[in-house]
């Protein structure tokens, strides 16, 4: 269980008022909103990236802002994340970002690591891309790196922020699929953050859409489709008249 | 699963005053908000200071980072010390000569003062403002564009701490490779000093090569302030770095930041080393 209560940021203006949120173990949660509704932010908190001005993150009953630095670098062990500009290292090739976490966190064999690593880029579709450099690739290319690395330690939770952008509607699916596919037979909680709201609600199991800092639905798929709320309904049925 | 809540837009919204939340500071507030922001600043730059000292000893090695890192700072720098110094040399021994030859009609000893100042300050302080510019707002702009680009947050996810895999490395090679590059460029000042002293004083060079006037207490004080401006210049611009917000702006104001803070830190640095060195030596 992920649990977030009273969560609030500012920077120099408020990003996060008051949050409170349970995502359950095992379910794929879809978080969406418009642009700077405090999606990310809300994601780098629950990973302890942020610190917030107020409130609490749980995750499988540990507070983690009442980690030290070392107990949390332990506990990220069991996070994986995407980052919304893919972050990967641009001084290191493809095959070496998607190793960084299992060299850094699991200290495996390296031909453990080499094997996985091919078994990742196969899977993103990226086979033979293990020497390139990721400023020789293109958006997607990079988007498909990134979730390689995210999914490639096997953590038992998932954090996505936008794991789709730049891809084709095509290849867009097929990592949408493929997530799913993951989580459901990893049993993973899964948070994930995408603007494609066609695609995203084909595989979540609930949603919550935030709006100006403000968690303003949470509920399933199917009530978030049906939802007659103006808010959510103009944003899930991407009407251009209405309150946003 | 947990039940679904709507709650609604309205009420969690709308009542929320945006001009209430952001004040803008005027007066007093202004004035003890910066020196807060001043003192925090320092807070987290001497915690930076403190992880890099740590890391060093109990961090994780990676082959080759420190390699590849003192051949930034260091043979990268190189050519551009050189000329830099050769012209401080040179002017400085003009300068120096025009002056003293008002006062004094005896220019022989002005080798001797020459090499003693530049064991003893200038060749560090001088390099080390240089290496502030070029180092630093390399450092400095490499690392605000890894925070920009969430590399560093990666980082984190991975349990690397930014300190550890980030400044030290930079910090180790720019500690050697400052103890080296100055005194390379205390020689090559040195050599353009005599050759500028013989072309317009005729001051002979076996002449102008005089070591008796430094000692013990000059190279103990040159060493340590190559040493504290090798340590300084990367843990301030790192920090600089680190400390990054927004995007390409703020890449280059951490970049200006880390310039000044680093020659800044150089200056003080200098002030202290060398009012200790007069104490303990005189």
């Amino acid at each position: 269980m992920i649990e977030l209560s009273g969560i609030t940021k500012s920077f120099d203006r408020p990003v996060l008022r008051g949050v409170n949120l349970r995502v359950p173990d095992g379910c794929l949660y879809g978080l969406i909103g418009p642009g700077a509704s405090g999606k990310s932010v809300l994601l780098k908190i629950i990973v302890g990236l942020i610190r917030p001005d107020a409130g609490t993150v749980t995750i499988r009953g540990r507070d983690v802002f009442a980690m030290s630095d070392l107990e949390l670098q332990e506990f990220r062990k069991q996070i994986g994340m995407l980052f919304q500009n893919n972050a990967l290292f641009d001084f290191m090739t493809v095959a070496d970002n998607i190793a960084f976490p299992l060299r850094r966190l699991f200290n495996l064999p390296e031909d453990e690591v080499r094997q996985r690593v091919a078994e990742r880029l196969a899977v993103v579709s990226l086979p033979g891309f293990e020497d390139r450099l990721p400023s020789g690739l293109s958006g997607g290319q990079k988007k498909r790196v990134g979730v390689a690395r995210a999914t490639v330690a096997q953590a038992p939770i998932v954090l996505y922020d936008e794991p789709a952008a730049g891809l084709d509607p095509v290849t867009s699916q097929k990592i949408f699929d493929l997530l799913r596919a993951e989580q459901r037979a990893a049993g993973a909680t899964v948070i994930m953050v995408s603007s494609d709201l066609d695609r995203l609600l084909t595989v979540t199991d609930r949603v919550g859409m935030m709006y100006r800092g403000q968690l303003i639905f949470d509920g399933t798929t199917q009530q978030a489709q049906e939802s007659t709320d103006p808010y959510v309904h103009q944003f899930v049925h991407g009407i251009p008249e209405g309150p946003l | 699963m947990v039940e679904a809540a709507e709650p609604s837009p309205e009420s969690a919204v709308g009542h929320i005053d945006e001009d209430a939340i952001v004040r803008e500071r005027t007066g007093l507030a202004w004035v003890g908000g910066s020196v807060l922001d001043l003192l925090g600043a320092a807070r987290a730059m001497y915690s930076v200071f403190v992880k890099t000292l740590y890391y060093s000893v109990r961090g994780v090695r990676r082959p080759g980072a420190v390699a590849q890192q003192m051949y930034e700072v260091g043979n990268k720098s190189l050519v551009f010390l050189c000329v830099v110094m050769g012209f401080i040399g040179m002017i400085l021994v003009f300068q120096a000569g025009l002056q003293a030859k008002r006062v004094v009609p005896d220019l022989s000893l002005l080798g001797a003062t020459f090499l003693e100042l530049l064991v003893r300050d200038l060749a560090a302080s001088i390099s080390a403002l240089m290496l502030a510019t070029r180092v630093g707002a390399g450092i400095a702009a490499e690392i605000g564009s890894m925070v920009v680009t969430e590399q560093v947050d990666a980082l984190r996810m991975c349990a690397a701490d930014p300190v550890d895999y980030l400044i030290v490395p930079r910090f180790k090679a720019s500690i050697v490779m400052t103890t080296v590059l100055v005194v390379l460029a205390a020689g090559v000042a040195f050599t353009t000093g005599m050759l500028t002293g013989y072309a317009f004083f005729d001051i002979n060079p076996r002449t102008f090569v005089n070591m008796s006037m430094v000692d013990a207490g000059d190279l103990t004080i040159g060493l340590a302030k190559c040493v504290a401006y090798g340590a300084a210049i990367p843990v301030v611009s790192g920090y600089c770095g680190l400390s990054t917000f927004g995007g390409s702006e703020g890449v280059g104001w951490a970049t200006t930041r880390a310039v000044v803070n680093a020659s800044l830190a150089v200056i003080i640095l200098n002030f202290f080393i060398s009012g200790a060195g007069f104490l303990i030596f005189g």
